[in-house]
């Protein structure tokens, strides 16, 4: 019964079987780790983020030759009024804030907080008073730009800020400061309310470059001569 | 003992440029199997030492043994036991069991 050939038939038998399935389980080991979701993730992600920043680059170099090319056409003055590049010089800074005054009885609330239409005001009268370029919390306010209520904040340049809204303007200090501070001006009126305006004048300050994409899609410019 | 290891090479090899991957729902029941057939392999040695080694019984306990272990972690797989750990834990330590023993026999010759 307990022959040796049989014996020894049987192990090389189980041995084969056994260093065949070593070998099966270390191949598809070795092939799942590429398979495993979590390398998958790794990898698309890398890939991804190698893609994107290539994109990046690319569109920087774009963005570098098109400034380039559009600042030596363009006059001075076109630059700061189109917001290209940031601007500095003397102006004044205008912090405007809520009130903090206690609501009395029936008053309305939104007596009481900076609405779009006090920026605007404030804006306007900035401009009148020969402000060479503004901007509202970090924004530049060129000629697409628009200030409007957006719930509890004000969206400028499609950025919604809540207050206290800090407005940079460059122009006549002097001139600026008045505009605002005349009599039955914004500050007086606004005051009643208890809105705090603070302005304060600067002999240097820097206003950033309008960072949206100029895209028109209706108006094309037409060659001067060709008009009608 | 040197038949042994030559088969073992020999199914390594063909294993190898087989090209066969075991799916990944898969790998665990064959895992188990893998260890399971280890075990007998390690069983039927210590037998051989001690003298007590019958053919028929390594042979069923060699198959008998890879399958139901990756029956049973089938098994509790779909009935949501982890049953994997479990034979990983008892296999594992009769393989460890039986690997002292040998080098304890080795020593004393």
């Amino acid at each position: 019964m307990l022959s040796l050939k049989h014996t020894r038939l049987s192990i090389v038998l189980a041995c084969f079987i056994l260093g065949f399935m070593i070998a099966v389980q270390f191949h598809s080991t070795q092939n799942s780790l590429k398979y495993l979701t979590q390398y998958q993730r790794t990898e698309e992600l890398s890939q991804r983020l190698l893609q994107t920043e290539r994109e990046r680059d690319a569109l920087k170099e774009q963005i570098k030759n098109g400034t380039a090319v559009q600042t030596t056409n363009l006059t001075d003055s076109a630059i700061v009024e189109a917001g290209i590049s940031a601007v500095e010089g003397p102006g004044i800074i205008v912090t405007v804030a809520d009130s903090s005054k206690k609501t009395m009885g029936d008053d309305n609330v939104n007596l009481y907080v900076v609405h779009d239409e006090d920026m605007l005001r404030i804006i306007n009268e900035l401009r009148a008073a020969g402000a060479e370029a503004i901007s509202i919390n970090g924004q530049r306010v060129v000629a697409t730009t628009e200030i409007r209520c957006a719930g509890p904040t004000v969206s400028v340049n499609n950025e919604r800020s809540a207050p206290p809204f800090e407005i940079k303007a460059i122009g006549d200090p002097k001139a600026l400061e008045n505009s605002l501070k005349m009599r039955g001006g914004v500050i007086e009126t606004l005051g009643v309310w208890g809105i705090k305006i603070d302005v304060s004048t600067k002999e240097q300050l820097t206003i950033p470059a309008y960072n949206h994409a100029n895209d028109f899609k209706y108006a094309k410019s037409v060659e001067k001569g060709e008009e009608k | 003992m040197i038949y042994a290891i030559a088969s073992l090479v020999i199914g390594a090899l063909v294993g190898y440029f087989c090209n066969i991957t075991i799916p990944v729902e898969y790998s665990k029941l064959f895992s188990v199997a893998l260890l399971a057939g280890f075990d007998a392999v390690f069983g039927a040695l210590k037998a051989i030492f001690l003298k007590t080694f019958d053919n028929l019984n390594f042979l069923t306990g060699f198959f008998s043994n890879t399958l139901l272990a990756a029956l049973l972690v089938y098994l509790g797989d779909n009935l949501s036991i982890d049953l994997y750990y479990v034979a990983l834990f008892v296999f594992g330590l009769r393989i460890f069991k039986n690997l002292s023993y040998l080098r304890h026999c080795l020593i004393k010759k």
